[in-house]
């Protein structure tokens, strides 16, 4: 597959995850407006908001995820070689300087998201940025301007926003129905809602396997790879990479910002060393190779 | 459908592939050009932080004044090598600095004093960065001139090529001989440690 196809491919994936995720939310809306009654007037509710999310998601995507991640920019001053590094990145590459985030955070990770390289975000936690020296953070940032260049930020953000959203929603309406109160003896109004919390959850969490082979299908580990080795298509020097995520896999520390939704986007798995459902989550469905592997391809340049 | 309509789209599409070939060679030309100012610009921005760092370490090592004169050698070869973007200039000044950097390092690794002086610090990284940002624009300049050559080669391209006269761009100048494309004898030996 060359670089415009695997472009394309991208692009068309970006465009289906929408599609099905407005079928989804239709569907839901359908099932849920005959099992309790309501009028068909909610689908079309449904079909609107879920309209407005998708295009949400495709033009606000970055600032969404920045915001989660809890990201700010970052400055030359500050961070001169993270600054630095992806400027001269982007000289030899002829591409746009994306704008660059940091996380307050000692575990080391980065990711970039975006929907196209002239709209494009870089994002270092600040433990990565202060424990790898120039030529591995060299690596590093290769690899997520590979996913700048090659669309990949387009249909991870948008996985990230739809399909990590339903993810998240059912998590908390289980929350909410487990831990949230409301007594027993409360058969008011509230109690019904909370039925319906208990009832949505339930079969979102049911659906959260498809959801994660969803996510999984979308994003292919293969992706990684692949970023891996145009990363150092840019630097020509792939021990930069190997010996940066040696480090990285060495650091035990999982990422506090990250969660179920944004985790396929860092460059190592972010949930690594969490315990619970998370945690489990991520070992089952797992979107990253192992970290050796990638290493041994490196070393194999 | 008669024979004149399909000699009509083979004639279509041959064009088609004529003016997008056409017009292929012509991006790369200017991006070429651009590329070589981009260089041009680097080496100005490289020639305005020298003097600020001779300024900052003067007053450390008046005594090194080997230092201070490969300084003023690789600015002035940098300004000339921006104003003219010629190719060989642009060499030159690049390999000036090359020299001078280890240099000034070790003068600033053996001088406690300087080495603690953070404008210099910063003037040093700065002149990293930059020597970084030089590379990563010749970098650039390899890569197209690379991509443009090939079409002017390959068939059924070189015919367009040919037909429009577009030459073969010089690219970056290395000497195809020379020490940096041998093998010393030295080279090839084991390495031997003594423990």
């Amino acid at each position: 597959m060359t670089h415009y196809q695997l472009i394309a491919r991208n692009k068309q994936k970006s465009f289906l995850i929408i599609a099905v995720f407005i079928a989804f939310i239709a569907a839901a809306a359908y099932i849920m407006a005959k099992g309790f009654g309501y009028g068909l007037d909610v689908v079309g509710i449904a079909l609107i908001v879920s309209g407005a999310m998708s295009f949400v998601s495709y033009w606000f995507s970055d600032q969404i995820i920045l915001g989660i991640s809890g990201a700010r920019p970052a400055t030359r001053k500050e961070f001169f070689d993270f600054y630095t590094v992806t400027e001269n990145l982007c000289i030899g590459q002829r591409m746009k300087v994306p704008k660059l985030y940091v996380i307050e955070d000692t575990a080391m990770n980065a990711f970039a998201t975006g929907r196209d390289p002239d709209h494009a975000v870089v994002c270092a936690t600040t433990g990565l940025l202060a424990r790898l020296d120039r030529a591995e953070l060299e690596g590093v940032v290769a690899h997520e301007l590979s996913h700048v260049q090659n669309y990949d930020i387009r249909l991870m953000s948008i996985v990230t926003i739809l399909v990590g959203l339903i993810a998240l929603v059912a998590d908390w309406m289980l929350r909410m129905t487990a831990w949230g109160g409301g007594k027993k003896s409360d058969r008011s109004e509230g109690g019904q809602l909370q039925v319906v919390f208990f009832v949505v959850g339930i079969v979102l969490a049911l659906l959260s396997p498809i959801i994660a082979q969803l996510i999984q299908l979308a994003i292919s580990r293969n992706r990684e790879f692949l970023a891996d080795a145009t990363g150092v298509g840019m630097t020509k020097n792939p021990d930069g990479l190997a010996s940066a995520l040696a480090k990285i896999s060495q650091d035990r520390e999982p990422l506090e910002a990250a969660n179920k939704a944004t985790a396929h986007l860092y460059i190592s798995n972010p949930l690594k060393n969490v315990r619970g459902s998370v945690g489990m989550f991520s070992s089952l469905f797992s979107t990253h190779p192992p970290v050796g592997e990638r290493i041994k391809a490196l070393r194999g340049i | 459908m008669g024979i004149g309509i399909i000699l009509l789209i083979v004639a279509g599409v041959v064009v088609f592939y004529f003016v997008s070939v056409y017009n292929g060679l012509q991006t790369l030309q200017t991006q070429i050009a651009a590329s070589i100012q981009e260089i041009g610009n680097q080496l100005k921005r490289q020639a305005s932080l020298i003097p600020n760092l001779e300024s900052s370490v003067r007053g450390y090592m008046s005594h090194e004044k080997g230092i201070f004169d490969m300084l003023t050698t690789a600015r002035s070869s940098a300004t000339k090598a921006a104003n003219s973007g010629s190719v060989s200039d642009i060499d030159k000044a690049i390999s000036d600095i090359q020299s001078a950097m280890p240099k000034i390092s070790i003068a600033i690794e053996d001088n406690p004093e300087i080495k603690a002086d953070s404008t210099v610090n910063n003037f040093m990284t700065e002149l990293g960065d930059t020597a970084d940002k030089l590379m990563y624009s010749r970098r650039s300049l390899i890569d197209l001139t690379q991509s443009y050559n090939q079409k002017l080669l390959m068939f059924p391209s070189s015919l367009i090529a040919s037909m429009f006269g577009f030459k073969a761009e010089k690219g970056l100048a290395t000497a195809t001989t020379g020490a940096h494309v041998e093998v010393s004898d030295a080279e090839t030996q084991d390495v031997k440690v003594n423990l």
